[in-house]
């Protein structure tokens, strides 16, 4: 039995289908995201999730019981914002008991768990102070021991990273992982960020216009993709001519040839990147005027490589 | 061209406190000196000084009439307006944003419609089918609830504006929150300040309105004042004075503990940024 599951639950605001037949089911413990382009329905199908929309059609199983039509109060659902969302007049410690003391577990009790959720997520001398005071990735992480604080079913998370620095985006998204794992509650992250959804997730569900194009495993999303739509937004790839069709190769799978009469494409070099451990170079094909990507390691750049001159490319031998 | 500028904001300042300070001081000498005003000059400035004028208006019973007339309409008055435009602010932002014009619209009418024009249109029909209505002082009550929309909207949409509603409203139910419970414990605490701003801006415009009480004929404080003018005038100036010295102290008051609010509510580090 799943720990949550949609059975075609579908929503359309006005004329657009915002969803369509959307069927997942996550089990217990499993971080599932669902990645895929702004207006895609990844955030509709979390809140559908959450209770703050209503579907047109469907199911949502919460082990066996269909809590589609139940309130979003009574869904024991834990929910992180993009937007932090702390109560801006309670203090750290008081944000985190908030659903304890909504649940009516008394003083005591409450104040003691509001303290092992701040020491969850290690910011247990914080407690008294107010949100506006602490950092973004410090209110982010109070609003997961909030969200985790009255034990919920399920924790949903709303492109929690989106509104932080790169660097904190990590610690948080490290911290997010450790949670679910230490916890095991069943975790379900909404993001645009493939990045994002490849390093935190057990399976994601990329999604576009409303409906699933692939769920797999992150391996599987980025090795074997369902759909060019899948292909084209995880990762990037370039778009080749071989004979009368096209196929479909990652930069990282293309190396330059080493002989010129050997090369499978030919094409002029339009810039390349310098980004450290390798070398982006871009290049427009000869015959095709597709451009294609190719991801050099240094010790194959020699003084050949540089804006306007031409070179060969091969498929790496796997 | 420092200097001079100095100069000139040093001059606008000492205009501005004559414009606004040399009423107060002739208002005072007037009510609190026993010189016949019309030898009232430079010499005789520091003498002769007395509130007896005042405190017979004090005493005055009628004066403690009308005063506990206008308290009671003012208290009424807040409480209603907070009654209906609290549910129909948040309404507003939260489901019905479409509306948000039309709302703020109808608030805005009574300086669309004169106050002659509203007395005289719900008088003449309340006269007619609920006599009893307009005879009580209460009928006051929602005049003014009418004449106080426009602060009480804006007070709190400005309020609402600076949270991000939705999200914290949303937080706040996935924590099992119900929604009255979201109310009290997470939506007032939160517009404290807007609720203060908006009850104090109503609380004033009841003590200081004339039309419509003059028109219904209510013994409200400021009709007092109007009639004591002819027969005490000392103590009527004296009472106006009092009156604006107590404002300034509530104001000064209000003003603290916006300030206090706004440092511990810090708009910026709300972010309000939302991707689909």
């Amino acid at each position: 039995m799943s720990a949550l599951e949609f059975v075609n639950v579908s929503k359309s605001f006005r004329d657009v289908n915002a969803l369509s037949n959307f069927t997942i089911a996550l089990e217990q413990g499993e971080l599932v995201s669902l990645l895929g382009p702004s207006g895609c329905g990844k955030t509709t199908a979390l809140r559908i999730a959450a209770g703050f929309e209503t579907a047109d059609t469907g199911a949502i199983l919460l082990g066996s019981t269909n809590i589609i039509s139940l309130p979003a109060h009574q869904r024991r659902m834990g929910m992180v914002f993009q937007s932090y969302s702390l109560f801006p007049h309670l203090n750290i410690r008081d944000n985190v008991a908030f659903g304890l003391k909504v649940r009516g577990v008394p003083g005591d009790a409450r104040k003691k768990r509001a303290e092992e959720m701040l020491d969850l997520v290690r910011l247990s001398d914080l407690g008294h102070r107010m949100p506006h005071q602490i950092s973004g990735g410090q209110q982010q992480r109070v609003a997961l021991a909030r969200a985790l604080a009255t034990e919920p079913h399920v924790l949903l998370l709303d492109e929690p990273l989106s509104a932080l620095d790169a660097k904190i985006r990590v610690e948080v998204r490290d911290e997010i992982r450790r949670l679910n794992r230490d916890l095991g509650v069943t975790t379900m992250f909404v993001t645009h960020d493939q990045d994002e959804a490849m390093s935190i997730s057990d399976r994601i569900c990329v999604m576009n216009n409303g409906v699933i194009e692939q769920t797999g495993s992150p391996r599987d999303v980025y090795n074997n993709p369902a759909t060019s739509f899948v292909a084209h937004f995880v990762g990037s790839i370039n778009s080749l001519p071989r004979g009368n069709t096209r196929v479909l190769i990652r930069p990282e799978n293309l190396v330059l040839a080493t002989h010129d009469e050997s090369a499978h494409w030919r094409g002029t070099i339009t810039d390349t990147t310098f980004v450290g451990a390798f070398t982006k170079i871009s290049l427009v094909l000869d015959n095709d005027n597709s451009s294609v990507s190719v991801l050099a390691i240094s010790t194959q750049i020699d003084n050949n490589i540089a804006i306007g001159k031409s070179i060969g490319i091969n498929e790496a031998t796997r | 061209m420092k200097f001079l500028g100095k100069i000139w904001s040093r001059l606008y300042i000492a205009i501005a406190i004559v414009f606004f300070v040399a009423p107060l001081l002739s208002m005072a000498r007037f009510a609190f000196q026993r010189i016949p005003m019309i030898s009232l000059g430079k010499d005789n400035l520091f003498k002769r000084w007395t509130i007896d004028g005042l405190l017979t208006t004090l005493r005055d019973p009628e004066f403690l009439h009308s005063l506990s007339v206008s308290l009671k309409v003012a208290f009424f008055t807040v409480l209603v307006i907070l009654f209906l435009m609290v549910p129909t602010t948040l309404w507003v932002h939260l489901s019905a944003p479409r509306w948000r014009g039309v709302v703020e619209t109808v608030t805005i009418l009574p300086y669309v419609v004169p106050p002659i024009a509203l007395v005289v249109g719900v008088s003449g029909t309340y006269r007619s089918i609920a006599p009893w209505f307009l005879a009580s002082n209460y009928s006051l009550v929602p005049f003014y609830a009418i004449l106080a929309m426009p602060f009480t909207f804006r007070s709190l949409d400005v309020g609402i504006k600076a949270l991000d509603l939705r999200t914290l409203v949303d937080a706040a139910k996935s924590l099992g929150a119900s929604s009255g419970r979201v109310m009290w414990n997470i939506l007032l605490p939160n517009l404290r300040t807007s609720l203060i701003n908006a009850a104090f801006l109503t609380f004033t415009v009841v003590l200081g309105e004339f039309t419509i009480a003059s028109l219904l004929l209510k013994r409200t404080l400021p009709m007092y004042m109007a009639q004591a003018q002819g027969s005490e005038p000392q103590g009527a100036l004296g009472l106006g004075l009092l009156i604006l010295v107590l404002t300034t102290i509530l104001f000064t008051l209000v003003s603290i503990i916006r300030k206090k609010d706004s440092t511990s509510i810090n708009v910026k580090n709300i972010n309000v940024g939302m991707v689909p």
